[in-house]
């Protein structure tokens, strides 16, 4: 990366005097160690990706055929008895919750935590040569917080939201009012998803502030911002992005919860207000979050192409003023989310330009990353796979990103499966893969144990089909005309659905061969090194052992300057 | 390190995993085409992987500016991406070129990875804001539609001819794809009422939601416009042909969303004006010479000095009303 | 510096029970809220006991959790680099609370500039003039800016001025006007609470608005709804941000009272005046835009 530890081996030193660990409880429960919170968040990650995945696995098995199959009295579904199928209106509404909670889990319970959670906690103190985070105590509550969040979600889902008493809210992740208000579900469903998304904000905004003091604050000596390694600086935006866009979605839901309750007319036109209202507010969050979601990913790209092709990152400060710039540029773009809610031309054409404007830095990014391989001597680890995979697979959903941009065209696409090719391919494609390309950089790292090479080609090659079958074909069904959020559709769907839904069965064997992969890793228990990657791997990370000593660096690194860039 | 001789394997297998996928979707694409996908005007027909057939002009520029702008920009995009990784792939591979450069600069080429990208996107730009100008410049309309969605059907009045509160559900026999197929109608897609338009005139629709948000739309005719509680959107279309169109509320509203299809019937002037008298409403061609009559009433009541203020406000509201100004808000129409 | 070994000023800190308990809390209160708005698990709408015991639990887990933080403090772990640390979190902090409150505030331009816009024909220029000629809605009399709020303002800007008098006496290491600044900045703060507190009172009285608590206000039409709605939330939560700068404050008071400060080191008492001159500037934009410039006529 950009700098060398000039130091000696910090780990044999660690060992000797820094290994007081608590006991089992106060070490897990109460613990104020980011390794150990990073740890949590992960296992975290992962226990809410395979519900979320599971619920999409509904979802494609719903959508395999025209016809309804699964959200129906007597199904296989009905029989599991998790849902209230019983009649026909209680198995539609549960189809629309099972998306919305699938969408919440994904975003905020899986990436946001295995990112910022996981791999933030766990890497940016060590790359900066800082012995723990900030605030370690609020780090904790950072954690608790977001299982919160997530009891209270889980709670909604089994609970009275629709008119008819249907269960769970069904409204969509974006929540848009009057669905979301008393009108559309006036259960208590949604005010649990609203506290919900409090805590889980509350959580993201304390572990932002955070990440930032941690970064200005705590850098070892010699480690200038502008040395810093850029999963620090990606990181270090995105909580700029957290602790600027949450709080602007805490007032929006805050509204949307006193609309509900207390009489309050916000987005209510009876009362005066105006439901557009809540999704500028909406997406004025939503649009950052986004690349809350995928700006940690660029980070973990970034060290994983420069590891593996030996070679410094190609045009450091360029990279990392590109995540600045999105960063920035991503908050002035929200309302091409709305192209269709009647919106002056103006505002219109002001986003159009604005949001494509956003592709630029996200190209530099792409073609540095191709740049660091250049002339490089590249080798092909299971990360290293994800990586590549994840640089072509981003820029298809980003390019498809830039049609939407355009109003004109986002007219006919706009709610359609286009949208939700274009997203999947980011987020399921794009931030999913740099997820699991970290996993596997930093594995032998985290646990201490390697991880059988074999296994994790399977789930990268499996995944990688898995999931372009279900999401390419999507493009074409949003072209010819299909809508979201649809639990049936016109046999004028069905087959590019059927393929969708073959390649659902085929990630899921993916997703088997990551928990097999994890078991095996954990059973055969091979011992890792300090540093399995080889001269490539530059960080500090890469000078402690694996697994690091429970308190890295009771003597601070020194970051020399060099001569890399 | 066990990394040593692992580049073959890597080879290997993201040789064959690439021949996998691309032999996989090769099929399904073959297959796809194979079926010879002939599309039906105004509905989505199955293994098609484009538009579905436009049916205005409007779309048709849509068409245009994706199938022969748009997708040829982001497919030489992603293509150019993938070359490149396939070339660094093979050519930097560990085997290859066992010794790795350390440059980490070229400001050339940055220069030029930025400036390219602006230039494309500048492109992209002009027809984008040119056909959204298109979109947005209404012309005078012919008929007035306005469509409220409720949950879960839509209704239709056309203000200026007098016909109110058409309502439109999917219609029984299409719930059931073994009674829609039996009826001949397409699964979820037929209505009892649907809207029925003139060919070849500009049509506005005004759209509101009674409830919840809903979303007005035909792909055919390339339009979108939610219908928003307490908001009046609006947008047009002129569709080029006679023929049956359908679209799907495209805005979640509940547990029906995917049950409240549009269908609108292109239909010509004469079988136009004959549903509207149907409906009990007036053509435009009664109500075009009911306000002669009456401007014609009103002067001569002028010109008998005292005119009665209910007959001058009774005129003049006609008059409004067959001026045709939407009421409608700013948004898609206004500016 | 804890331990014998550790060659760095960090604050390694133990493991604590109150994050847990603070998340258990949290849960509690959510729920309470829920039961409390809509009725579940058996509590009825209308009883509010379980969001008041959550309420409690995470009172009592910023006491206790705080009074750690106050005893790290004093064992001398909040080296100079700490609390370095301490300032760029409280920043943050502040930035993420002008955020929540820039919600608050876009609700009610958009209101007061645009709310033509959604039923009128107009330019964006036009549609803003006409906005503003109509501005405030019909069936709503607004506040008198120059009475009561004008006060608030006077007294919100005076006790600025006395904090910082606070803040210079305690750099003097002269405790008692320390304690004399904060008492009095405390004092003004309650009572500005009092007089926006009378406010309301009018409000509600007066029937000059709808809002929720006064649901029966006369001319209540949709648009005084939003009004109503917008001004309670935005002055509310001001309010309410208020109520927590005092006790901050108060929390200093105490702490000012036995000794806590010294000239070089009090960083609890800057980050209760920061967060006091926060609350401030909040005001005065309400104060300029919500009573002020679209006041309108009253
Ligand atoms: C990780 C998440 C992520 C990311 C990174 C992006 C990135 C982008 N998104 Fe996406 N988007 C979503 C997640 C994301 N999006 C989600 C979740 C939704 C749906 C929300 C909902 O409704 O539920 C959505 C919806 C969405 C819409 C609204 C569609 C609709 O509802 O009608 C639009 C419209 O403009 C859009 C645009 C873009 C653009 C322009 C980018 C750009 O940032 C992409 C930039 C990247 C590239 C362009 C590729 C690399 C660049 C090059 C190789 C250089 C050369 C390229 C060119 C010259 C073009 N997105
Ligand atoms: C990060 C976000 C994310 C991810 C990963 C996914 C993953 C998937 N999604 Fe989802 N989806 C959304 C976000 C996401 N989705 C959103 C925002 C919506 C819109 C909702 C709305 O309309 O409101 C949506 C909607 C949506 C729809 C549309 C439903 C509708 O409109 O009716 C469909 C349909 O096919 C679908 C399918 C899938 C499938 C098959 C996957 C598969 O890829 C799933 C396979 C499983 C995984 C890839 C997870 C594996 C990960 C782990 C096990 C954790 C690993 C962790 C560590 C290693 C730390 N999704
Ligand atoms: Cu009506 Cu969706
Ligand atoms: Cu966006």
């Amino acid at each position: 990366m950009s700098s060398h530890a000039a130091s000696h081996d910090h780990a044999a030193h660690a060992h000797e005097d820094h290994e007081h660990k608590p006991g089992f409880f106060a070490r897990w429960v109460f613990t104020t160690n980011h390794k150990d919170i990073g740890t949590l968040y992960l296992i975290f990650a992962i226990f809410a990706g395979l519900i979320g995945g599971a619920f999409s696995g509904l979802i494609r098995w719903e959508l395999a055929e025209p016809g309804l199959q699964v959200f129906m009295k007597g199904s296989m579904l009905d029989q599991m008895g998790l849902f209230n199928l019983s009649n026909p209106d209680h198995a539609k509404h549960a189809y629309n919750s099972v998306v919305t909670a699938h969408a919440v889990i994904m975003i905020f319970f899986m990436v946001m935590p295995a990112t910022m959670g996981g791999f933030a906690n766990w890497f940016v103190p060590i790359m900066i040569g800082a012995p723990d985070m900030a605030f370690p105590r609020l780090n904790n509550i950072s954690f608790w917080m977001l299982v919160a969040a997530f009891v209270l979600l889980c709670i909604s889902i089994f609970t009275p939201s629709g008119p008819g008493g249907e269960h769970g809210f069904a409204g969509g992740w974006t929540m848009y009012p009057p669905m979301s208000s008393h009108t559309g579900s006036p259960g208590p469903a949604m005010d649990l998803v609203i506290l919900s998304f409090h805590l889980a904000g509350a959580s993201s905004i304390l572990g932002s502030i955070n990440f930032i003091t941690t970064i200005f604050n705590m850098r070892a000596p010699g480690m200038t911002l502008h040395r810093m390694p850029l999963f620090a600086w990606s990181v270090l935006v995105t909580a700029f992005l957290l602790l600027l866009s949450l709080p602007v979605l805490a007032g929006a839901i805050t509204m949307l919860l006193t609309d509900r309750n207390f009489g309050t007319a916000f987005f209510d036109p009876t009362g005066g207000g105006d439901p557009v209202m809540f999704q500028h507010l909406f997406w004025f969050f939503g649009h950052p979050e986004v690349y809350i979601l995928i700006l940690p990913g660029f980070g973990i790209i970034s060290h994983i192409v420069s590891t593996f092709s030996k070679k410094p990152v190609f045009g450091y400060l360029a990279m990392a003023y590109a995540m600045v710039a999105i960063g920035f540029v991503g908050f002035i773009v929200w309302a091409h989310h709305m192209y269709t809610v009647g919106l002056s031309f103006d505002l219109r054409a002001y986003f159009v330009l604005a949001t494509m404007v956003i592709a630029v830095p996200t190209g530099v990014k792409v073609f540095s990353w191709i740049a660091t391989m250049w002339g490089g001597s590249i080798s092909f680890t299971v990360p290293m796979q994800w990586a590549i995979g994840f640089i072509f697979l981003f820029t298809v959903g980003g390019v498809t990103g830039v049609v939407l941009s355009n109003a004109a065209v986002d007219y006919s696409l706009q709610d359609t499966y286009y949208v939700v090719a274009h997203f999947h391919y980011v987020l399921s494609l794009g931030a999913v893969f740099s997820i699991f390309a970290g996993f596997y950089y930093w594995f032998e790292k985290m646990f201490g144990v390697k991880y059988n090479k074999w296994l994790g080609g399977a789930h990268f090659w499996i995944m990688f089909i898995g999931v372009n079958l279900i999401f390419f074909p999507q493009h074409f069904l949003g072209l010819q005309g299909m809508p979201r959020r649809y639990i049936d559709y016109p046999v004028g769907f069905s087959y590019w659905n059927m393929i969708s839904s073959v390649g659902y069965a085929i990630t899921a064997v993916g997703v088997v061969v990551f928990l097999i992969m994890c078991l095996e890793a954990a059973i055969v228990r091979r011992k890792g090194e300090a540093n399995p990657w080889g001269e490539g791997a530059t960080t500090l990370e890469w000078t402690l052992s694996s697994p690091p000593p429970y308190h890295q660096f009771s003597e601070l690194p020194v970051i020399k300057e060099d001569d890399q860039h | 390190m066990g990394i040593k001789g692992l580049f073959g394997r890597g080879l290997f297998k993201a040789g064959s995993g690439a021949i996998a996928t691309l032999a996989l979707s090769a099929a399904m694409t073959a297959q796809a085409f194979a079926d010879d996908v002939k599309q039906t005007l105004g509905q989505p027909t199955d293994k098609a992987m484009g538009w579905q057939l436009a049916g205005s002009d409007l779309k048709e520029k849509t068409e245009w500016f994706y199938n022969d702008l748009l997708f040829p920009i982001i497919t030489i995009i992603c293509l150019v991406v993938l070359a490149l990784l396939v070339w660094v792939v093979i050519r930097y591979n560990k085997k290859s070129n066992p010794v790795p450069a350390k440059f980490s600069h070229n400001t050339l080429i940055e220069i030029l990875w930025t400036v390219v990208p602006v230039l494309i996107l500048v492109v992209i730009a002009i027809f984008s804001l040119g056909l959204l100008r298109d979109y947005n410049n209404m012309p005078k309309p012919d008929v007035v539609v306005k469509a409220t969605g409720n949950q879960w059907f839509w209704t239709y009045d056309f203000p200026e001819l007098g016909v109110t509160d058409v309502e439109s559900r999917l219609r029984e026999d299409a719930k059931d794809m073994k009674t829609a197929q039996k009826a001949g109608v397409p699964y979820l897609l037929e209505v009892d009422n649907p809207l029925v338009v003139p060919v070849n005139k500009v049509i506005h629709v005004q759209t509101t939601g009674a409830d919840v948000i809903h979303s007005f739309t035909i792909p055919a005719f390339g339009f979108k416009i939610d219908a928003i509680p307490g908001r009046l959107n609006n947008t047009w279309f002129k569709a080029k042909k006679i023929g049956t169109y359908y679209g799907q509320c495209s805005e979640l509203c509940g547990k029906d969303h995917a049950y409240m299809p549009i269908e609108i019937k292109v239909v010509s002037d004469a079988d136009f004006d004959a549903y509207i008298i149907a409906q009990g409403g007036k053509t435009r061609a009664m109500l075009a010479s009911e306000a002669v009559a009456s401007a014609a009433a009103a002067s001569a009541a002028a010109q008998s000095a005292e005119a009665p203020a209910s007959a001058a406000a009774s005129s003049s509201a006609a008059a409004t009303s067959a001026s045709a100004t939407p009421a409608g808000n700013g948004a898609a129409a206004a500016h | 510096m804890a331990h014998p070994g550790v060659k760095h000023d960090y604050h390694i800190i133990n493991p604590s029970p109150w994050p847990l308990m603070g998340s258990a809390s949290a849960v509690v209160w959510a729920l309470g809220m829920v039961a409390g708005m809509r009725g579940i698990f058996g509590i009825e709408k209308g009883q509010w006991w379980l969001m008041l015991l959550g309420l409690t639990l995470i009172c009592l887990t910023m006491v206790f959790w705080w009074r750690d933080v106050i005893k790290e403090s004093k064992a001398g772990d909040h080296t100079p680099v700490v609390q370095l640390g301490l300032r760029y979190g409280m920043i943050m902090f502040i930035a993420s609370e002008v955020m929540f409150f820039v919600a608050w505030f876009w609700v009610f331009f958009e209101m007061a500039l645009f709310h033509g816009h959604r039923a009128g024909d107009h330019s964006a220029i036009e549609e803003v003039r006409t906005a503003w000629s109509t501005w405030p809605p019909a069936g709503v009399e607004t506040l008198d800016p120059w009475h009561l709020p004008l006060v608030n303002t006077l007294l919100l800007l005076t006790s600025g001025t006395t904090v910082t008098w606070a803040h210079h006496a305690l750099q003097k290491n002269d405790r008692k006007g320390a304690i004399w600044g904060l008492l009095l900045t405390v004092i003004l703060g309650a009572v500005f609470t009092m007089v926006q507190f009378t406010e309301y009172r009018e409000i509600a009285h007066e029937h000059l608005f709808h809002f929720f608590l006064f649901p029966d206000a006369e001319g209540a039409t949709g648009a005084a709804n939003l009004y109503g709605s917008a001004f309670f939330m935005a002055t509310g939560f001001h309010g309410f941000h208020v109520l927590i700068g005092t006790i901050f404050l108060i929390v200093c008071l105490i702490r000012a009272i036995n000794g806590d400060f010294t000239p070089k080191k009090h960083f609890g008492f800057e980050a209760a005046a920061w967060y006091w001159h926060f609350v401030d500037v909040v005001w005065l934009f309400l104060f300029a835009f919500i009573y002020v410039i679209f006041g309108g006529h009253h």
